[in-house]
């Protein structure tokens, strides 16, 4: 605080007023209205004058009365924030002298009366940055902060943030300051205003006392505050905000929220935590189903449930053995079981303008194309047109089976195709996959090791039939059969930190006779398996693999999985990447740039950190002479580190179309990438248009990003507008045969699941994100950088890469048995809720379905009954329903 | 001996025991009994990834009372890969990717020679035309032949192989060569620049080259291979009205020529318009100049009937080949029964009975049931002998020129029936002959239609073909080549009888 130089009255007054000049004229205009003013008012005015004077009587009895009556008139008028309550606008012009006079006070119950009065009128009259109410309120009585109303404890609570700052600045104590935080805090609380409360509470560092305030009235919405401002904090703030609401959540037993809490900051004591506190074996089981659906590999132990039932059924549940028949009971309930046919698909009769071409010889490109797309349609219900048809109605002519209509390396993605049919469903995947395991054509074996892979994504068993069947094949000498095993490990264990696997994968990573592909998908299955692990054994793995290859391997186009591989081991973990990426910094100059971006962009990726972002939009900006390619990695980083929240995605997509127009060739081609990534499975119209105009443009590699892009957008969604302008590009680009794959792939991912899946890696209101999922989506995209040499070259299996992403868009209610249940449910537009005052509704412009139901991309579902309770409070995935005890059937 | 539980794709087995003193085969046997499964195919895999190896030992593998084991396998067929596998379009020599890509290849434009481009689809599309080629010599040309006409023959033919063999676009260089030097206007520049031609001209030139070389001594009983596949016989009558008198003249072209004028709408009407002409000469009779009234008859069909709408004319005040923009409609099938002279109608007569019998069947009106068997056998046959006809012109696979060889001989016993279908269209888009630009439309063996625009061949519908008939600024029909529908006869006995019985319905 700033000590009063001149004690005298006159010397105050005169400051105060010269303090604010600009007052100076408004106040003549009083003056001049003094005569309009309605009698009332004149005697408020001439009473209140009254009061200034006695205040300054030496009479203390007197004095007291006068300020109790002021302090009357103050309070009782606390009209609308709007204008200025009248007695503090009358008392304008007398707060010099009673400044004045207060400095001339002695210590008495008195002063401490005035200096309250000051205080107050400090809120109105203190020239910006003085901080005189907050001065006064600590010279003054420490009465009830929230008598004085709202506005003044807003003030206070600003001005307290400032000296909070100043005084840090200077070292000096604050106890006396946290004092009045805490009383804020408590009157903000209890009034509705959490958000002030926490803001206050942030300014002054002292988050923590926060539990003890909040109760079982606003716990709730102290906690939506927390979780949604983490996303615009600077770290370390971010997680200390969520280990608050973690904290608050747990101390009011709302368990499901805390875990989702725990999911995010991945720290499994927490998830212990939870499991632990809470002994209710149902809550228990909606715990594993929120787990399973992030992807989060997470054991059971004694020490959760000594009851070994138990146990295996929570596990089971974890290990997401039903997931297949959830999937399954939602495509019978919507009536899509009906297999697809690419053709189906491809809708050529609605082409007009152009007939058809039936051309007589089959296309090993459009066949491997319509492999694809076969297998993203019909994934997971177990049935198709072409690959699980029985093999006497194909035997019969001379053809064959489809697989033989692949040709080489397609016959890989053709097998492994079986594996994304039967997705989830281990028992008959590896059954029907098995016939292929005894091949003689390399290409085959490869694609049913694959298949494994695929069939085994995000399913876990105690048999790990994967690890069995598989790891006898990755020491094979023919690398495709390698390659089919390393991938079909790193789909298959994606997150899952398997040891075993790790010694079995990281030693050909240091053969010096393996050849680049080899070494390319090891590391990228490791990255998977160890995916935000920050393993130290597979980084120093990953970086020697690297620092090995030569001058010319690092020119391949495969080698960029292998710092992709290194990123992967660090998505989301922010400054733990630091130590990697200063190794990084000794790598060969040809990689070392794009190796520095990647770990960049994985580390920030999900973060939402707008100072990353900058970073590499800096990249971007750079006008590169000598064939650099790190520019590729780096605008897609943009959109990893940006996806984390709407308004950081929507200013990202405005960056990206300025790079558009004044980036280079190889920044152009990663736009559309970029943007398939920040809209993936939601088709915003603005993005689809400019990815509509990019899918025509004159270099090919940009159009054929677009498509995929539009692919990527409109994932799952059997969108038809996407779908439609897919068919228009299909007949434009009917003669070109590397666009029209890209065509029929993003024909397929539209249409993917029949529209019952979707990629999007955030779940649980867009609050959680997988990262398994995350990671197979970067690991395609980074693929797609190259369109020309990986996936039209012969490694088109890296679309397989997608299986990690893809989950039911559901919404399946069931009973305490864990049987599908039909309840009704208002599925709308989400509403952004947080900070809003009373009880504002959630969903906007709903429609009331049964379960099981479908979600769209910012969908949110709110029960419509009472009769049930959910234990999740977000209702996506399965979510259990208990029967509410209190509720009586409406007659 | 601990009792384990085995799971085999959806099915448990509770309480399988195991003999841990027997090797792991003998566990493979007990399940065999159980699955079907041969212990070979059988796959079992142990709690923590391990799969059970036939010479693997129990006790290192640390089994455990009620452990659940997995079994992978089935006693399923395994797929073979087909002996032959399919061929891929990719696989193909360049050659034969034509067939697969379903059309000929385009052809560069080198400068305004859309003109040529067009012209040469079209002529490309008539495989005998590319069979005489064939046949054409290599080298000694006969002496009545010049040598630029022996070179553009020669490279006539070059460029017809060369088009059939790949299916990106051909540069006609050396074809442009010797064209230019054999007709010097195609080679006019204007400011340095080849100019634009009139496609019309071309083709008219370069059919006049090919109707002189390819009357090679060889093939003597068809000595001239152009005329018989595009040449039309005319029969007329002029007629002087003042004086009555009348001769009657013949003359052979190679186009109908459809002049536009303002009640024409149609084809027809408009060819029907260019065989009446008036013309002034001298009459013997009354010793000056009388107007003379000339009516044409078409005396003889080609296989190729050419067509040419009449839609430039050479306008004095703008010096240059303006065009007529009038909308003609033309049918994608086209009947020049009317057209012919009586003679000829006669001829035509009873092979277009056989047609209409056809047809009839087709759209399954069978009238042909009332007559009597042998009338039924006869037309069976011809049935039997079209679709021969028509099976082979159809048979993609090879380029039809082996069945073309035969096709131009045995032209005596394939009757024409005045009934034609429109096979290539060459458009012209613009508004004056010299400028714009020149499409070829051209019905390939398959039936489908593609759109030779220089060196970018698309793929079109037939009902568009059709609208191409003008009266806007949209590409407009100028030359049409409409191939003649036949019918392969029986000896001129069952002919006659044939007809008799026709005559006698």
């Amino acid at each position: 605080m700033t000590p009063e130089p001149n004690p005298s009255n006159g010397g105050t007054r005169e400051d105060a007023s010269l303090k604010v000049p600009s007052k100076d004229p408004k106040k003549k205009k009083d003056e001049k209205k003094e005569e309009d003013l309605s009698d009332e008012d004149l005697a408020l005015k001439q009473q209140l004058e009254l009061y200034v004077e006695r205040v300054q009587d030496p009479d203390p009895g007197l004095q007291k009365v006068a300020l109790e009556s002021m302090r009357q008139e103050i309070r009782t008028s606390t009209s609308s924030m709007t204008s200025v309550p009248k007695p503090l606008k009358f008392l304008r012009p007398h707060y010099g002298t009673l400044k004045g006079y207060y400095e001339t006070m002695k210590d008495s119950p008195e002063k401490k009366f005035l200096a309250d009065i000051l205080s107050v009128l400090a809120l109105t009259m203190s020239a910006e940055g003085e901080r005189e109410s907050l001065k006064y309120r600590l010279l003054g009585s420490d009465g009830d902060i929230g008598s004085w109303g709202h506005e003044y404890v807003r003030n206070l609570a600003g001005e307290i943030a400032q000296e909070f700052a100043k005084r840090q600045m200077e070292e000096v104590a604050v106890d006396d300051l946290m004092e009045l935080v805490t009383q804020i805090v408590a009157f903000h609380l209890k009034h509705n205003a959490e958000p002030e409360a926490v803001d206050l509470l942030m300014e002054v560092e002292d988050l923590d006392t926060l539990v003890e305030h909040v109760d079982a009235t606003n716990y709730k919405r102290t906690c939506l505050y927390l979780t949604s401002s983490a996303s615009y904090l600077p770290g370390p703030d971010d997680m200390l905000v969520l280990d608050i609401a973690y904290m608050i959540y747990f101390k009011f037993e709302e368990y499901p929220s805390a875990l989702r809490i725990a999911l995010f900051l991945d720290n499994m004591q927490y998830v212990k935590q939870v499991f632990t506190s809470c002994d209710d074996l149902l809550q228990r089981k909606q715990f594993c189903y929120i787990i399973a659906r992030h992807g989060y590999t997470f054991e059971i132990d004694e020490e959760i449930t000594a009851v070994e039932d138990e146990r295996e059924a929570l596990q089971e549940i974890i290990n997401n053995t039903k997931l297949c028949e959830g999937y399954l009971t939602l495509a019978r309930d919507i009536e899509v079981m009906e297999p697809k046919s690419p053709e189906d698909i491809y809708k050529v009769h609605l082409i007009d303008g152009r007939a058809s071409a039936g051309a007589s010889v089959d296309s090993a490109r459009q066949n491997l194309a319509a492999t694809f797309v076969n297998a993203f349609v019909n994934a997971g219900f177990g049935q198709d047109k072409l690959m699980t048809v029985p093999s006497e109605a194909s035997s019969g002519g001379t053809t064959g089976s489809w697989l033989f209509k692949n040709k080489e390396h397609g016959k890989a993605s053709a097998a492994a195709s079986l594996g994304m049919i039967l997705l989830w469903d281990v028992d008959s995947g590896l059954a029907q996959i098995d016939k292929y395991f005894h091949s003689n054509d390399n290409h085959v074996i490869a694609g049913a090791l694959l298949g494994v892979g695929i069939v085994n994504c995000g399913i876990k068993n105690d048999c790990d039939p994967a690890l069995a069947l598989l790891s006898d094949y990755i020491s094979k000498e023919d690398s495709t059969v390698r390659i089919g095993a390393i991938m079909g490990l790193g789909l298959a264990y994606a997150g899952a930190q398997n040891e075993q696997i790790r010694q079995k994968l990281s030693p050909i990573l240091g053969d010096a006779k393996a050849p680049l592909d080899v070494i390319a998908f090891t590391a990228i299955s490791l990255g998977l398996i160890y995916v935000g692990s920050c393993n130290e054994e597979v980084a120093q793995a990953i970086i020697f693999a690297l620092m090995d290859r030569s001058e010319s391997e690092l020119g391949e186009p495969l080698t960029r999985l292998l710092p992709l591989g290194l990123g992967l081991l660090y998505l989301g973990k922010q400054e733990s990447v630091e130590a990697t990426s200063e190794v990084s910094k000794t790598f060969n100059e040809k990689i070392r740039k794009y190796c520095d971006m990647t770990l960049l962009s994985c580390a920030y990726a999900g973060t939402g950190n707008v100072l990353k972002v900058q970073h590499l939009l800096g990249q971007c900006a750079q006008h590169l002479e000598k064939g650099e390619t790190h520019q590729g990695p780096a605008v897609l980083g943009i959109a990893m580190v940006a996806m984390a929240e709407e308004l950081g995605l929507e200013m990202a997509i405005r960056s990206l179309e300025h790079l558009l127009q004044y980036g280079e060739q190889n920044i152009r081609r990663a736009v559309p990438l970029a943007l398939g990534l920040l809209c993936i499975s939601n088709p915003k119209v603005n993005v689809m248009d400019t990815l509509s105009r990019l899918s025509h443009d004159t270099d090919s590699e940009v159009a054929m990003a677009a498509i995929v892009s539009l692919g990527l957008i409109g994932a799952g969604t059997n969108n038809a507008r996407i779908a439609g302008m897919l068919r228009n590009l299909s007949s434009y680009y009917y003669k070109e045969a590397s666009l029209l794959f890209c065509v029929r792939i993003a024909q397929g991912l539209v249409h993917m699941g029949k529209g019952l899946l979707t990629l999007a890696p955030y779940h649980s209101d867009r609050f959680l994100l997988s990262p398994t999922a995350l990671a197979g989506l970067v690991t395609l995209l980074h693929a797609c950088l190259d369109m020309k040499s990986i996936i039209l070259g012969k490694y088109h299996y890296v679309l397989y890469f997608l299986v990690l992403a893809m989950q039911p868009r559901m919404l399946m209610a069931v009973d305490e048995n864990l049987k599908p249940l039909s309840v009704p449910v208002r599925v709308g537009q989400a509403v952004d809720v947080v900070g809003q005052a009373g009880r504002p509704k959630t969903i906007t412009g709903f429609q009331t379905h049964s379960t099981p139901v479908l979600l769209a991309a910012g969908d949110r579902a709110e029960l419509a009954t009472e009769k049930y309770l959910p234990l999740s409070p977000i209702l996506e995935g399965f979510v259990i329903m208990r029967e509410n005890p209190d509720y009586r059937e409406d007659s | 001996m601990p009792t384990v539980s085995v799971k085999w794709q959806k099915t448990m087995f509770p309480a399988v025991e195991i003999d841990t003193s027997q090797p792991p085969l003998v566990f493979k046997c007990q399940l065999y009994d159980l699955t079907g499964v041969p212990p070979e195919r059988q796959r079992i895999m142990l709690k923590g990834g391990l799969l059970l190896k036939d010479d693997a030992d129990w006790s290192t593998l640390g089994l455990k009372e009620g452990q659940k084991l997995m079994m992978m396998g089935t006693a399923d067929e395994i797929e073979k890969a087909p002996e032959k596998g399919p061929v891929f379009v990719e696989d193909l020599p360049e050659e034969e990717q034509v067939v697969a890509v379903g059309h000929t290849a385009g052809i560069f434009n080198l400068g305004n020679t859309c003109y040529m481009n067009s012209t040469l689809q079209c002529l490309h599309s008539v495989p005998e035309l590319k069979s005489a080629l064939l046949k054409y010599p290599h080298s000694g040309r006969s002496n009545e032949l010049d040598q630029s006409s022996h070179l553009l023959t020669m490279a006539t033919r070059d460029l017809f192989t060369e088009l059939d063999k790949n299916v990106k676009p051909v540069a006609p260089m050396h074809f442009l060569t010797v064209l230019r030097k054999k007709y010097p206007q195609f080679g006019q520049l204007h400011n340095g620049v080849y100019m634009q031609q009139d496609a019309e001209e071309c083709w008219t030139q370069l059919l006049y080259t090919l109707s002189q070389s390819l009357r090679s001594p060889e093939s003597r009983d068809n000595p001239e291979t152009v005329k018989a596949l595009f040449g039309i016989d005319f029969v007329s009558r002029v007629r002087c009205a003042e004086s009555g008198e009348e001769t009657s003249e013949t003359e052979s072209v190679y186009s109908l020529k459809c002049h536009i004028s303002h009640e024409v709408n149609h084809l027809h009407e408009g060819l029907k318009h260019g065989l009446k002409s008036e013309l002034e000469k001298v009459s013997p009779t009354l010793g000056r100049s009388a107007i003379y009234l000339k009516e044409s008859r078409i005396s003889d069909l080609p296989r190729y009937l050419t067509v040419q709408f009449v839609r430039f004319f050479w306008k004095r005040e703008s010096n240059q080949k303006a065009k007529i923009l009038r909308k003609v409609d033309y049918p994608l099938e086209l009947d020049i029964y009317d057209l012919c002279s009586d003679e000829l109608r006669q001829k035509l007569e009873a092979p277009r009975k056989i047609l209409r019998d056809e047809e009839s069947k087709k759209f399954g009106l069978k009238t042909s049931e009332k007559n009597t068997d042998s009338k039924e056998n006869d037309v069976k046959m011809n049935d039997v002998k079209m679709l021969d006809t028509e099976g082979s012109s159809n048979g993609g696979g090879e380029p039809s020129t082996a069945t073309n060889q035969e096709g131009v001989p045995s032209d005596k016993q394939c009757q024409l029936t005045g009934v034609y279908d429109l096979v290539a269209v060459l458009t012209h888009k613009g508004r004056s002959a010299d400028s714009g630009h020149y499409v070829a439309w051209v019905k390939q063996e398959n039936g489908k239609w593609i759109q030779f625009d220089d060196d970018n061949p698309t793929l079109q519908r037939e009902e568009d073909i059709t609208k191409l008939s003008g009266g806007g600024d949209w590409h407009m029909a100028y030359i049409c080549i409409y191939k003649a529908r036949v019918v392969s006869m029986l000896p001129s006995s069952e002919i006659g009888k044939s007809v008799n019985v026709a005559e006698a319905s």
